[in-house]
């Protein structure tokens, strides 16, 4: 089942010139596809990882993930 | 794909080969009872332990960087989970244990079922880690 959390990784990595999902995923202490499966919406970031990933970008937690159920 | 994705099929497919060798000469009869089952298990755990460090040594040498890294939490979370499936198969088929002693099984017999039983939890865990990577949790 997919969580209901939609997510704004894709367009911030774009934004961030370009990142690639191994340049974050390394940047946070993650595998590449676990970035993969959290930017497809397959898998749902703990708290800790969420604030990592909204740190590498420079903003808010809500700003990369949203509710969307 | 993950190195710990390539882990679970190494695993799963080496423990389907060299269990499933085994238990097809011990249904075929090519192997007496006693002592000879007893040798041709050695080989067979033999080859699978081989198997395992050397396809677990080629993944490593292709993705040194993440066959050295700690697990991170998604992949902890599907070792967990899968581990749990395990376990569930493991009780069920301990569970079945009951029916060859039921039946008059010899001793012998009892060792492979009971070997069976860990060898089809083992395909279960491997099993369940593959579908988690790949449709995700």
């Amino acid at each position: 089942m997919t969580p209901p959390i939609a997510n704004q990784i894709r367009r911030l990595r774009f934004e961030h010139g370009e990142m690639t999902q191994s340049d974050l995923a390394e940047r946070i202490g993650m595998t590449r596809q676990t970035i993969a499966a959290i930017e497809a919406g397959k898998y749902s970031p703990s708290l800790e990882a969420a604030f990592r990933i909204s740190r590498v970008f420079e903003v808010g937690v809500e700003d990369v993930f949203q509710w969307a159920g | 794909m993950s190195f710990r994705e390539k882990s679970a099929w190494i695993t799963l497919v080496t423990v389907l080969v060299c269990f499933g060798a085994y238990y097809g000469a011990v249904l075929s009869g090519a192997v007496s009872r006693g002592f000879a089952t007893v040798h041709l298990l050695a080989i067979c755990v033999a080859a699978l332990v081989g198997l395992q460090i050397v396809l677990h040594a080629v993944a490593a040498r292709l993705s040194p960087r993440e066959a050295q890294a700690p697990r991170d939490e998604r992949e902890a979370l599907i070792q967990a989970r899968s581990h749990t499936v395990g376990y569930y198969v493991l009780m069920v088929m301990v569970l079945l244990l009951a029916l060859p002693v039921h039946f008059g099984h010899p001793p012998g017999d009892l060792l492979n079922f009971a070997l069976l039983d860990v060898v089809v939890a083992t395909l279960a865990v491997s099993g369940a880690q593959i579908v988690m990577f790949r449709r995700g949790l």
